[in-house]
């Protein structure tokens, strides 16, 4: 508590105009330090540059002088314990990390990029993550929330077109990954995978992606990692601001508006943003892919009152989409899947056009927040969040009566949660919560079918406690957590009959995580992670078709004396034999940097018991003719994988960075590869950056060349038309697979220049520059197209300062 | 410090009146039933004597359980008499519901994306001839119905059987949805398939 480190980067743009080849040493470095809140010159500070003998005190304007640095980037340490007695006590909202605002000043220092570590959440430590910010974020602004932290090393996304994408943690998805939303966990439609939460990322400040089981900080779900989405910080003693920012892109004629404003005053700050996106069908190499644009408005606002000892927030934000889904990812027949997985080309290709038709999905998404702290001592403090989210979701789909939705849901979500970070005791730094989370999901009618998912309101009382012990160089972590989950469901058979179930689950989860700085370089961290959760409603419930597969869930199907398939009644859960999902993740990871290279290696196994997947079972015969028929079933799996990443600054301005992730998954109940598991990618990113470029000042050129291999652990591969006309039989015991091969490896290379202009910052970008024509393992819609082809992308952000 | 106090109590006050609110507002209903408009779990075709209003052969296939796992069953063959005129009609219903639903009527109603195709033992009608029009769309058949582009639907059609006897042959319907696709020129590859039903077909 006496002494914060901050790890502060600067960026000397201007070579400096003494060079002289026999003497290297001629660097000056000359800074500001002021409190980022007040801008009030902070005296005192002791600024020392890494790796070197070199240190200096602030005097009372703040200001500290070098001369004689030998590298024109210097890595500042900056030890601010007085200013952490004297001024952190008074504004505790910053925790041990005071902000530090460097003015940029003198000669040599045109900019300066400050790079504070950010504090992790409380439980997550010892835990791999890594955040993306704001600025990369503006530069591809109609992109997914999956796509945009797809770039970090172990991180991919799972698709159903180009709109709906999830994301994968290490091979998890869907209801296995948290998303948390401004603090709420994000209340969706999380099931299957053609549900992607309703989040803009142009309005998010910062995602961090926690990549081990972070169950007991998060709760039930976080099994295979979480996602951090944060809104407008809300900073005080901020000067007004004016964002505007605009793009184009060339593939499906996407255009994309945002704008936003706000103010940090001595005690009140807030912020209001608004955004439009709006793409048409977007098109592979060779042809359009008809029904594939989207529509988005988003809107979001946040405020916030700072007294001494009291900081209160509120924030509320609105996300309404219409997504597309491919045409030709309609098949309700075994005949139209056949001849669609046949075809070399999508069966349904019209001309461009900005028009959604069915299939698609309608949703929107408000989630409201209200958020108290108080520190009430020195060093204890006392967290009250309340959430409101509703979510409503109607999706449309080709049949007869298409005008309807064919899925119309309301789901209501409610959380509060209660923290207390208790005043250190013999050393433990600590944080209890208490948590509340419940949800009602109720079907609207007039979809003229059953309901595929059921009524349902569950509730979920949760109490954790996590514990931190702080050594010289090592640090403790310690959770545990207890939950109790209640569901009350009531569905429809389809024959209208009412069905109800009451069922419960308790768990109690446990983490354990040890942090070593093994030297001013290199941390190791490593972290043993339990974390489980309950199947969610379509696993348990699924009933027929939904996309182009028709499933049964575990509560919906049974063996008969023969071990045929029947599925005429709903088993209650206390008389089934199905689990809650419960998973074990050990996550290491080695951060080291030492000169001008920069890694990190993060390596993890996860076992999963009763983890639950969809798999084919059976062909039945129906009145659209002979269908592949899908069952929700549970197994023990496990995965081991590796992420490694390399940065090196290969001279002054250029740096080139380096990243594989491989996964291992396998079903070790029954000894078989799973399905639609990400495959091995590697890529490779060179950053080259110019100054004083004609008339722009600041310039980044990037080339990212990536390949994925073909996914060499996929399942063997069934056709539907070996099971259709019986040459291959498949019973409830067969082995997993698929209905086609897992697509070929491919090369990407995508290329970027930035530029700042006057204060406007600019963007071109080429994706997929050499029009790759390729599938993706991970995207549903590989059975039936290609991926989106070359697309070149615009985007100018301004900000004004009035 | 007083004052500090009751804010906190405050505090907890207002989660556990949050707790409260949230634990006491439980519902408990089920969805509302629903008009099943995408399941078909009987199909009947009515072949009625065109001489004879009173000759009408049936013949039936049923999934009893609909979107379930119980195998579709073809409960009758088509039986037919040597060289006389019928017309084809359908009974398309949803049993699941009380009472059925009349799935006809959803087809009817949206016949310009709609059209059912036959495929039939080899010249076992005169007219139409040859072996219906699923593998060629342009192939005989006799539509009575059309849509308001003036395409053919099929829930009524027009048979003449062959005067040479026939044993054990067979007789498949297939009703394809087109929707955006119908044309003149769409076959029975084009769009999806709402029915698809084989019987057997004899002609005596």
């Amino acid at each position: 508590m006496k002494q914060a480190f901050l790890l502060v980067l600067i960026f000397i743009t201007h070579s400096y105009v003494l060079a002289q080849k026999t003497d290297t040493c001629h660097y000056e470095l000359n800074g500001v330090i002021l409190d980022e809140d007040t801008k009030d010159p902070l005296p005192y500070v002791q600024v020392n540059i890494k790796g070197t003998q070199q240190v200096t005190i602030t005097d009372v304007k703040g200001q500290f002088h070098f001369t004689g640095l030998c590298n024109e980037k210097n890595v500042l340490i900056i030890s601010c314990s007085g200013y952490c007695d004297t001024t952190c006590e008074q504004h505790h909202e910053h925790g041990k990390s005071p902000h530090i605002y460097l003015k940029q000043k003198v000669n040599s220092l045109s900019a300066v990029t400050v790079s504070v570590a950010k504090p992790k959440e409380a439980g997550t430590t010892s835990i791999s993550q890594q955040s993306i910010n704001k600025e990369t974020l503006d530069d591809k602004p109609t992109q997914t929330l999956a796509g945009a932290i797809s770039e970090i090393d172990g991180v991919t996304f799972t698709s159903t077109g180009t709109n709906v994408q999830l994301p994968v943690i290490h091979g998890l998805y869907g209801n296995r990954v948290l998303i948390l939303n401004n603090g709420l966990k994000h209340g969706f439609q999380n099931w299957g995978s053609d549900h992607a939460p309703e989040i803009d990322i142009s309005s998010a400040n910062n995602i961090t992606v926690v990549k081990g089981a972070a169950g007991v900080r998060f709760g039930p779900e976080a099994l295979g990692g979480a996602i951090i989405v944060e809104a407008d910080p809300l900073h005080l003693n901020e000067d007004m601001r004016v964002d505007i920012g605009t793009g184009y892109q060339t593939n499906g004629r996407g255009y994309n508006v945002k704008t936003g404003f706000g103010k940090g005053m001595k005690k009140w700050s807030y912020y209001v943003g608004a955004g439009y996106t709006k793409i048409g069908d977007r098109h592979t190499p060779d042809y359009s892919m008809t029904n594939s644009g989207k529509q988005e408005i988003s809107a979001n606002a946040g405020i916030r009152y700072h007294l001494e000892k009291w900081d209160f927030r509120m924030y509320y934000s609105y996300v309404s989409q219409d997504l597309a889904l491919l045409r030709s990812s309609i098949a309700e027949s075994g005949n139209l899947l056949i001849r669609a997985i046949d075809s070399e080309q999508p069966l349904f290709i019209r001309p461009f056009s900005y028009d959604i038709n069915e299939p698609n999905q309608l949703t929107q998404h408000h989630l409201g927040k209200a958020e108290i702290n108080w520190w009430y001592s020195k060093d204890s403090k006392i967290t009250l969040r309340i959430g409101q989210q509703f979510n409503k979701r109607s999706e449309y789909d080709v049949r007869r009566n298409a005008y309807l939705p064919i899925i119309d849901l309301n789901l209501a979500t409610t959380d509060v949660q209660l923290e207390w970070k208790h005043p250190d005791w013999k050393k433990l730094d600590g944080l209890v919560g208490l948590q509340l989370f419940s949800q009602n999901n109720d079907n609207n009618p007039g979809t003229g079918t059953t309901p595929f998912i059921p009524n349902y309101n569950s509730i979920r009382y949760s109490g954790f406690v996590i514990e931190t012990l702080k050594k010289t160089k090592s640090t403790y972590e310690l959770g545990i957590r207890f939950d109790y989950i209640n569901n009350n469901v009531r569905g429809r058979e389809t024959s209208q009959a009412i069905f109800r179930d009451n069922y419960h689950f308790s768990n109690l989860t446990s983490s354990l995580g040890y942090l070593l700085r093994l030297s001013d370089n290199s941390t190791f961290r490593t972290n043993l992670g339990a974390a489980w959760r309950t199947p969610n409603m379509a696993e348990l419930y699924s009933f027929g078709q939904h996309g182009f597969k028709t499933s049964f869930g575990l509560l919906r199907y049974s063996s008969d004396e023969n071990g045929a398939l029947v599925t005429s009644r709903v088993t209650l859960m206390n008389q089934s034999a199905v689990k809650p999902e419960k998973g074990l993740k050990w996550v290491n990871e080695l951060e080291s940097q030492q000169g001008k290279n920069n890694l990190a290696v993060t390596a993890y196994t996860h076992y999963i018991q009763h983890f639950i997947f969809n798999r084919p079972v059976a062909v039945i015969g129906t009145i659209r003719g002979p269908m592949p028929v899908f069952i929700y079933d549970q197994v023990d799996a496990l995965f081991m994988g590796v992420d490694f990443t390399w940065r090196r600054e290969l001279s002054d301005k250029l740096s080139g960075t380096y990243g594989i992730s491989y996964l291992w998954s396998h079903d070790i109940e029954k000894n078989e590869a799973l399905i639609n598991q990400p495959p091995i990618r590697t890529h490779l990113k060179l950053a080259r950056e110019v100054h004083g470029l004609g008339i722009f000042k600041s310039s980044k050129f990037t080339i990212s060349p990536s390949y994925t291999f073909k996914q060499f652990q996929a399942p063997r591969t069934i056709r539907p038309e070996q099971l259709i006309d019986g040459s291959v039989q498949i019973t409830t015991e067969s082995e997993i697979f698929d209905f086609k091969n897992a697509p070929n490896g491919y090369f990407l290379l995508d290329v970027s220049w930035s530029f700042k202009w006057k204060g406007i910052r600019c963007g071109v970008s080429i994706q997929n520059s050499l029009n790759t024509r390729y599938r993706d393992y991970l995207n549903e819609m590989r059975y039936f197209s290609n991926e989106v082809g070359r697309n070149f992308q615009f985007t100018i952000n301004y900000t004004i300062k009035p | 410090m007083n004052k500090l106090n009751s804010i906190k109590k405050l505090a907890i006050y207002t989660m556990l009146v949050g707790v409260i609110t949230i634990s006491g507002c439980k519902d408990d209903e089920a969805p509302a039933p629903e008009n099943e408009e995408e399941v078909i779990t009987d199909v009947k075709l009515i072949f009625t004597n065109n001489a004879n209003a009173n000759d009408v052969v049936e013949a039936m296939a049923q999934d009893p359980d609909g979107e379930g796992v119980q195998e579709l069953t073809v409960l009758d063959s088509i039986n037919l008499d040597t060289g006389k005129t019928y017309t084809l009609t359908f009974e398309i219903i949803n049993n699941l519901e009380t009472p059925g639903g009349d799935i006809g009527k959803e087809i009817l109603n949206e016949n310009d994306a709609h059209q059912f195709f036959f495929a039939f033992t080899n010249n076992a009608f005169v007219n139409p001839a040859g072996d219906g029009n699923v593998d060629k769309a342009s192939d005989p058949l006799n539509y009575n119905d059309y849509d308001k582009n003036g395409n053919p639907v099929g829930l009524s059609t027009t048979w003449t059987t062959s005067s040479v006897p026939l044993s054990g042959g067979f007789f498949t319907l297939r009703l394809q949805h087109q929707p955006d696709i119908k044309s003149s020129t769409t076959g029975a590859n084009d769009g999806d398939t709402d029915l698809l039903l084989q019987f057997v077909l004899n002609i005596k």
